[in-house]
């Protein structure tokens, strides 16, 4: 029987490394590439339209002559950024709100499930695009649509682990021992919920970026000439003939973020 | 006739062996029980004479079953004894019967695909069982219309359905109160007078009085004592046997009845509902400093719902509880029935009570003076709940408590998961708590044994609330 547990156990660390090292890399490539071979993302030059790679722009230049290199470090800062700042918000608003609704109980309870209910019928993207028409600034927009979006898992999750724990001898223990809600916070409700919030998180990043690129490759997110991996995929669609390391090399880093931080995640249930 | 001869029988988990060499018979008509705390070793003994360890364990020795040899090491060896040799009464039968399917098609599915006689002759047989078994009339019944004794004397007729000889019977009485524990002995010992062997494997002496027959006593995986089971009982040769004998709460000395002491906590016309049920309504006690209150009453009666309302985690339904004036809320504490769930179990137990010590004002270095007045190891409190025992950890739960300096504890059921010799250690602590703290305690437990050694007076509950007051001892003889 411990045998059963402690394999997958094992193979399960070795996944979540593997996720975390990809992240770091593709991470490093974006904050550490243009140190090594500096240039400009925006600077153009239509002599060199497609050209192949050279020493000034490693992964060579899209129609308009760009340095995709340096786009593409552009935009895998961009979307992460976003995305991490959204999840942070949508992480912290979840936990207070999850928390709350655990404890009050009653109408607050009922109110708030009845708001995540109602955001969970709308599909997610519609949201973030509503948003990205109400609020102007096209970045600011996907923060706060994503975090709209994104908060009600951390909720739900919050809410149901807290309500377990508030109802455990242990914690009826602490209180008639004298402690009030702060250490039962930090106590019991927060060691349950952590590792859970953090599987949660990622799977919010990962799900935030790919909005992002989605929107940007029908041409409703970022607007050109904004470095984002949507829209480079897109702009190099129709080149991927002459070009295809071009059109690849944005699928490639996408690709290999989300599949890290997916991996990173581990299973859904911790 | 010997039914079941076994020959040095050992369990190892890898290099370590947990049960060291054990050799047994069973006769037919002479019941054979294994009595031994949590973590002897002998449901072990009983999972390798079927065959069913766990397969990280390995066994050693030879088992003969009526005319076969057999190899501990090789368990598939035994599956084909299983129904038609060797029965096994699982532990809490309600729970192993399928809740969708009839009492009677329970039965005769096992009589028909054990030893295979066509559909009509097994529902005749197992009308036959039903009848021998008093429980005619119950077979179109589902499990949960069946009460308690019945869904157990339905597994024993399904267990029985392939005519083994051997019954093997481990903690058949796990969970139920004196009353119900009596009646499976009884009808385990009717199931005997039939023909064939019992195997009964508990930690209770009470069943392992009822039982009789011959007596194996098992420690740490080893044979302590063995012998008929009435001389043992009367006279145990070895120490612990001595000990484990002088836990049981029958053989406990009385306490010496305090009287007086100031009142802490005043009950009046009290009432509570739960799901708009009447638990109990009118009851009036006072408890009074270093007192005992002894609550007993069947399950499902409220004892528990009664603590809750004392310390004001329940709202009554009707009365008042009125606590002394001039005492801190934190006066009234509770012991839980299972310790590891009243601890925070991701947090080390040093660091726990250091919390409690700390919001109380009072110095770590109190922590370390309580620790041998509980018999406890200063090692422990490096640990997270899950790793200590639960008697260590009860212990660590009253030190806990004595952080607070209570002055009324509601123990409810605080040993019922403890082996006796813990049991006794633990009520005999809390008595000590009781008089040198001058706390008033309210003891729940189903043992009327238990409650009539250690109370001064005794609440029971239950479908007419005996007011308290009583002699324990009146209530003792009502209970039984």
């Amino acid at each position: 029987m411990t045998d059963a547990v402690m394999i997958p156990r094992a193979t399960d660390h070795a996944v979540r490394w593997t996720g975390t090292l990809l992240v770091a890399a593709v991470l490093a490539f974006a904050l550490l590439g243009p140190l090594a071979v500096p240039g400009d993302p925006f600077a153009q030059s239509l002599l060199k339209a497609l050209a192949g790679p050279e020493a000034g722009a490693p992964l060579g230049y899209d129609h308009l002559g760009r340095s995709i290199f340096h786009r593409l470090a552009h935009a895998l800062r961009l979307s992460p950024a976003i995305a991490l700042a959204a999840v942070l918000t949508a992480g912290l608003a979840g936990l207070i709100l999850g928390t709350l609704a655990a404890a009050r109980g009653g109408w607050t309870d009922r109110v708030l499930v009845t708001l995540a209910d109602a955001l969970l019928a709308l599909p997610g993207l519609l949201l973030v695009l509503i948003v990205l028409g109400i609020v102007p600034g096209t970045a600011l927009g996907f923060w706060a649509g994503l975090s709209l979006v994104l908060w009600v898992e951390f909720f739900r999750l919050t809410r149901a682990a807290t309500r377990d724990t508030l109802a455990s001898p242990a914690v009826q223990a602490s209180r008639l021992l004298g402690f009030g809600p702060a250490y039962v916070f930090r106590t019991h409700i927060w060691p349950e919920i952590a590792l859970m919030m953090l599987t949660t998180a990622a799977f919010g990043t990962a799900t935030a970026i790919m909005a992002i690129a989605a929107l940007g490759f029908v041409h409703v997110g970022m607007r050109a000439p904004t470095p984002e991996l949507g829209l480079m995929m897109v702009e190099l669609l129709p080149y991927w003939r002459e070009a295809p390391l071009a059109l690849l090399s944005p699928v490639i880093a996408t690709f290999a973020l989300l599949l890290g931080l997916t991996l990173s995640a581990g299973s859904r249930t911790p | 006739m010997t039914l079941l001869k076994a020959e040095d029988i050992t369990v190892a988990d890898g290099a370590t062996r947990i049960l060291h060499p054990v050799s047994l018979y069973l006769d037919s008509g002479e019941p054979l029980v294994i009595l031994g705390e949590t973590g002897s070793g002998k449901s072990l003994l009983a999972q390798a004479l079927m065959g069913t360890l766990p397969g990280e364990l390995s066994a050693r020795g030879r088992v003969a079953i009526g005319d076969r040899l057999l190899d501990a090491a090789r368990p598939e060896g035994f599956r084909m004894l299983w129904g038609r040799d060797i029965a096994v009464l699982p532990q809490e039968p309600w729970l192993s019967l399928d809740p969708l399917m009839r009492a009677d098609r329970q039965v005769s599915e096992a009589h028909r695909l054990v030893r295979g006689p066509g559909a009509a002759e097994a529902r005749d047989r197992t009308a036959d069982d039903f009848r021998r078994l008093d429980l005619t009339g119950a077979g179109q019944r589902y499990p949960h219309e069946l009460s308690g004794g019945m869904a157990q004397r339905v597994a024993i007729a399904a267990a029985r359905a392939g005519g083994a000889r051997i019954v093997i019977a481990d903690e058949p009485t796990k969970g139920l109160d004196a009353a119900r524990r009596d009646g499976v002995a009884d009808l385990l010992l009717a199931e005997l007078s039939r023909g064939g062997g019992l195997l009964v494997i508990t930690h209770d002496l009470a069943l392992a009085r009822r039982i009789g027959g011959r007596l194996i006593v098992l420690r740490d995986g080893q044979v302590v004592e063995t012998g008929p089971t009435a001389t043992v009982m009367a006279a145990p040769v070895q120490p612990y046997t001595r000990d484990l004998i002088a836990a049981d709460p029958d053989n406990w000395p009385a306490r010496k009845p305090v009287t007086g002491g100031a009142t802490v906590l005043t009950a009046t016309g009290l009432a509570a509902e739960r799901g708009g049920a009447r638990l109990f309504t009118g009851l009036s006690f006072d408890l009074g400093e270093g007192r005992i209150m002894g609550v007993t009453g069947p399950s499902g009666c409220g004892k528990s719902t009664l603590g809750d309302v004392m310390l004001g985690l329940v709202p009554a339904a009707a009365g008042r509880v009125e606590p002394a004036p001039a005492l801190p809320r934190t006066a009234f504490q509770k012991l839980y029935q299972d310790p590891v769930a009243a601890f925070p179990r991701h947090r080390a137990l040093g660091r726990t009570l250091a919390d409690v010590a700390r919001r109380h004002g009072q110095g770590q270095d109190r922590i370390g003076a309580l620790l041998p007045r509980l018999g406890l190891a200063p090692v422990l409190l490096s640990r997270r709940p899950a790793a200590v025992s639960g008697g260590e950890l009860q212990r660590l739960a009253l030190l806990r408590l004595l952080l607070v300096r209570p002055k009324f504890i509601f123990a409810d059921e605080p040993t019922s998961r403890l082996d006796p010799i813990t049991q006794k250690q633990v009520i005999a602590l809390l008595c000590d708590t009781s008089e040198t703290e001058g706390c008033a305690v309210m003891l729940v437990s189903h043992d009327p044994a238990l409650v009539s050694r250690t109370a001064d007076h005794v609440l029971s509950l239950g479908p007419a609330p005996v007011d308290a007051d009583v002699t324990p001892r009146d209530i003792a003889a009502a209970l039984q």
